[in-house]
């Protein structure tokens, strides 16, 4: 027990020194970009605008406002302040919006879209890797180029052609927005049909590539574990098939763990290819636009709550691996 | 059974996350009974500055009678929260990322359906005292009865407001209104009154019903600028001060928290306002109340009953949406846009059927840093200019959606009639350069001494290569084809023109300081030009080439390359104020006649002022060239200036 409290506390202070760190790389890091951010803002303003002083006058207003002006220092210790109240101040890509009311009305739509993609494309994925595995023959010589096509497939390009095919030429499913173009949201069937009919594209364009890097990685596991001494011994017991790729797949899965996890922690950032090509609503391409609009607070925050639910998935990962596979506590915690 | 098991699972939660998605949208006003279309109508007007000019036609459109009234709702059983596909006209390219607000006071609403105080004020829900008209450069009454009138020293404009117009809470328009709308701008330092307040005195109310705006005046006693106080009539908004007063009570008399209110509340006197927005789409819905419908102004409603715009996040998403039938009206680039009829056979149109397409309105042009070593130089500047294949940028980068300069030589002004009639085409014949002349430009430069004299292939000047680098904003793909040729055509005559491509971040900042020399990187760059409005083409010629913008910290107005002509700055001041036809256009070809010759930045292409690309699916009777309508119906896409008459005269193609 005092072997797993040390291994705990350490990872739990690995924890904490990242998270310091990068809390301050993501206050950093947006404001190294060259350029001015104001200036955009300003450019908005200065619409229709043909005298000189009066654009002059919007843009100090504008800096004053954001405190774009005041040496970063300053700017850090007002942003930490802020963060601990929960105040991500304004974005300045949509001024007057608060940071927290755009990710609110995006988070929700990226969730829905990346989790369950993430995670049936995994868990198919794992399956079929696990099978091609066992039964070899005609079923792993289909899989494997299929999966190797599908994974190296770059995520547009699976998008644009699920699109082309199912949107465009067979009219099955629509081909843009998170809900029908003619339709308000509301609380009733239609609009619910609706939402899960433009939800397929999109989702299967993330499972389709999904699956395939996993069914390699799973494969190649499985077949590994399959030529390893407790299967072969199992056979000789005369233990069912079943159950005997039932234990394959336990300890092959391990390190295809901690991959779903990552994918989990960095679900946020994932889905920009398929919201931009499906015009799908949500963060991922809000995150693009902040950036290329050097949207400071936005950037810091989404890239802070990324970072969080990354290190927190590993955090989470590392310690029920110290459960699950006592070697890894004994190795680390020494 | 454990896959199953995930499956359902998996399966349950989606439908979950669906339904959580569904209970957080905002809740929306349930529409009435649905009416009958009022039947279409062709709108005529009388041009404002006509001092004879009638009142609007008097329209005999009766009002939808009481047997249609009476006559039951066709969809009265239908999904109250679905838009009717007949009674909804759908864009696309105005609105991109969410609406932030529906505030007139402020210009960071991101609000394209409602909010654009500009050459062609979009008049959906706020509405101007006149219309601009871009095809004929007249203005017509709106809120405003008649014409409007100078004094006798152009030092003050009046103006009466027409007696049916009133807000949408039903309360008259009043003088007062407009006069607390610009008290209002003046007091907050809006971008408005910012803009204006060098101009524009005061603006009171004489009585209820009429208006004087009071110019600012020189030393002399004259008005400093008689064009933009003009101007400003039809490209502000009437603004209720009832409200106003509402907003500045919450905001505490705070000039940024005004600025930043998101006016939910707004009252308003357009014909559209608000019934949904959110991330994917943005719904107006017709007030039935308005004024407009009165025999004064349009008499009838605007046909569709909702406008809607679904947010693409680019412009293919867009395209695609608009030949599947999902979009009426396109104010977005659509490659190629001649295929979609020739080759897919949609019914799709533009304003005009052969290219180019579009009516131009605006230059994109390539500045010249005029500190760089051998582009103070008008021989290198003007054979660099000389030697551009233009036909290959408005073929490439623009599909033809853009004349080329055979068919309009370049000038300062746009290709719409009106300007191009404010200048002597014959006096300037002879400096008019189509492109592609690489002999002339050859020429030019051994004529000025500039000539490779070490044998490596580039020219030099004083002792140095010509070498230099064109620029414009990464992704902006038109822009960066056209910098593409530029540096082609460098090459043809001697001059090392290599590409670069920063993000917008970057380059906006570095292009818009004009208070320091451009740095390295920036000697040859693109920016826009004004397109066509009220002030027009004054107002792009002063952007071009006025020296008055030298020395500001953050230029969003023009003249990025800081090229300075006291001749030119001279001609500049004078034309607002000038009256007599025939001397303005001795002005404008004067400058015309300055900037060919001294080639401080020239034009790549013309770029219409909207994208204007109809889908005959559903609606029909869409503006286009020569379609009889008078005054003509501008291709605004339905909403800016004059081009909201447009939305009178639709029908549906299945009634």
């Amino acid at each position: 027990m005092k072997g797993y409290r040390n291994y705990f506390l350490t990872k739990l202070l690995w924890f904490l020194v990242t998270l310091v760190v990068a809390f301050i790389l993501n206050f950093t890091l947006p404001r190294l970009m060259p350029g001015d951010p104001v200036a955009a803002i300003v450019a908005r303003m200065a619409q229709g605008m043909s005298n000189t002083t009066g654009v002059q006058a919007i843009y100090e207003q504008y800096t004053e406002l954001f405190g774009t002006n005041r040496p970063i220092v300053e700017q850090f210790f007002i942003y930490m302040r802020n963060v601990f109240r929960g105040d991500f101040g304004f974005s300045f890509s949509q001024y007057p919006r608060t940071v927290a009311d755009v990710l609110r009305t995006s988070i929700g739509w990226t969730i829905a879209l990346q989790f369950p993609a993430i995670v049936v494309g995994w868990s198919i994925g794992n399956w079929l890797g696990a099978l091609a595995a066992y039964r070899k023959g005609t079923f792993d010589k289909i899989l494997m180029p299929a999966s190797i096509f599908a994974s190296s497939l770059p995520a547009f390009g699976m998008a644009i052609i699920l699109l082309v095919i199912f949107a465009v030429s067979l009219k099955w499913l629509p081909t843009s927005g998170g809900y029908g173009y003619d339709l308000i949201p509301n609380f009733s069937w239609r609009f619910m049909w609706s939402v899960i009919t433009h939800y397929q594209l999109p989702f299967w364009s993330i499972v389709l590539i999904t699956i395939g890097g996993q069914a390699i990685g799973m494969r190649a596991m499985a077949i590994y574990e399959l030529n390893s001494d407790y299967v072969k011994y199992s056979r000789f017991m005369g233990i069912k098939d079943g159950k005997i790729v039932r234990y394959v797949f336990r300890n092959a899965m391990l390190p295809q763990i901690t991959g779903l996890a990552l994918a989990i922690g960095t679900m946020l950032f994932g889905a920009v290819v398929a919201e931009v090509i499906f015009s799908y609503p949500g963060l991922g391409s809000t995150i693009l636009t902040a950036v290329l609009g050097q949207d400071y607070p936005l950037v810091s925050a989404t890239t802070l709550i990324i970072t969080i639910m990354a290190l927190l998935a590993n955090f989470i990962i590392e310690i029920i691996y110290g459960i699950l596979d006592p070697r890894i506590k004994a190795a680390q915690a020494d | 059974m454990k896959h199953r098991r995930l499956l359902f699972l998996i399966i349950g939660l989606l439908l979950a996350l669906s339904l959580t998605l569904a209970a957080c949208g905002p809740s929306v006003p349930t529409p009435e009974a649905e009416e009958p279309e009022p039947a279409p109508t062709e709108v005529e007007a009388a041009p404002a500055e006509e001092e004879e000019a009638a009142p609007p036609e008097e329209e005999e459109e009766a009002a939808p009678s009481e047997e249609e009234e009476a006559a039951p709702a066709e969809e009265a059983g239908a999904d109250p929260n679905a838009l009717p596909r007949n009674e909804t006209l759908y864009f696309n390219g105005q609105q991109w990322g969410s609406v932030v607000g529906w505030n007139p006071y402020s210009n960071n609403n991101n609000n394209a359906m409602t909010i654009a105080q500009q050459d062609n004020a979009r008049v959906l829900m706020f509405e101007t005292a006149y219309l601009y008209n871009m095809l004929d450069s007249q203005v017509y009454p709106l809120l405003a009865d008649g014409p409007y009138e100078w004094n006798a020293d152009r030092t003050e404009i009046t103006f009466s407001i027409k007696p049916a117009a009133h807000w949408s809470d039903g309360t008259p328009v009043t003088a007062e209104d407009y006069a607390y709308t610009w008290a209002t701008h003046v007091k907050y330092n809006t971008p408005t009154g910012a803009a204006n307040i060098d101009y524009i005195d005061d603006i009171v109310a004489v009585d209820d019903g009429t208006v004087m705006v009071k110019a600012k005046l020189d030393e002399d006693g004259n008005a400093l600028n008689p064009l933009l106080v003009e101007a400003y009539l039809s490209t502000n908004y009437f603004i209720q001060k009832a409200w106003t007063q509402t907003l500045e009570e919450r905001v505490g008399n705070d000039a940024t928290a005004l600025l930043a209110d998101p006016a939910e509340d707004v009252v308003y006197s357009g014909p559209y306002h608000k019934y949904f927005a959110d991330d994917s789409k943005v719904v107006l819905i017709r007030d039935d109340n308005y004024w407009g419908q009165d025999a004064s102004m349009w008499g009838s409603l605007p046909v569709p009953k909702y406008l809607a715009h679904v947010i693409f996040k680019d412009n293919a998403a867009g395209t695609t949406a608009l030949q599947a039938g999902e979009v009426d009206v396109s104010q977005q680039f659509n490659s190629n846009v001649n295929l979609l009829w020739e080759q897919d056979g949609l019914p799709i149109s533009t304003y005009v059927p052969d290219p180019p397409y579009m009516i131009g309105a605006s230059l994109p042009t390539a500045f010249f840093n005029l500190d760089s070593p051998g582009l103070d130089q008008v021989a290198v500047r003007k054979a660099i200019a000389m030697a551009v294949d233009y036909p290959t940028i408005i073929a490439n980068a623009m599909t033809n959606q853009s004349a080329t300069f055979d068919q309009v030589p370049r000038s300062l002004m746009n290709p719409t009639e009106g300007e191009q009639a404010l200048y002597d085409h014959e006096a300037v014949a002879d400096l008019q350069w189509v492109g592609n002349d690489i002999e002339g430009a050859n020429a030019l430069l051994d004529e000025a001494g500039i000539v490779d004299t070490d044998g490596d292939g580039w020219r030099e000047y004083e002792g140095e290569n010509l070498s230099y680098v064109a620029t414009c904003p990464n992704g902006w793909s038109d822009w960066q084809a056209g910098i593409e040729v530029v540096a082609a055509a460098g090459a043809e005559i001697g001059i090392e023109i290599t590409s670069n491509y920063p993000e917008w971040s970057v380059y906006q900042t570095v292009v818009t300081k004009s208070d320091a020399p451009l740095p390295e990187g920036y000697d040859i760059f693109m920016m826009w030009s004004d397109g066509a409005g009220p002030t027009q083409p004054w107002g792009r010629i002063r952007k071009l080439m006025s020296s008055e913008f030298i020395g500001m910290s953050s230029n969003w107005n023009g003249n990025w390359g800081m090229y300075a002509n006291p001749d030119a700055d001279a001609i500049i001041q004078a034309i607002p104020a000038e009256t007599d036809p025939d001397a303005l256009r001795e002005m404008y070809t004067d400058l015309v006649r300055i900037y060919l010759t001294e080639v401080p930045s020239f034009t790549l292409m013309y770029r219409p002022q909207s994208f204007h690309t109809v889908n005959e699916t559903v609606w029909t009777n869409f503006p286009y060239e020569g379609d009889g309508t008078n005054p003509p119906v501008p291709p605004l896409n339905l909403m800016d200036g004059w081009s909201v008459a447009g939305l009178y005269n639709l029908e549906l193609v299945n009634p």
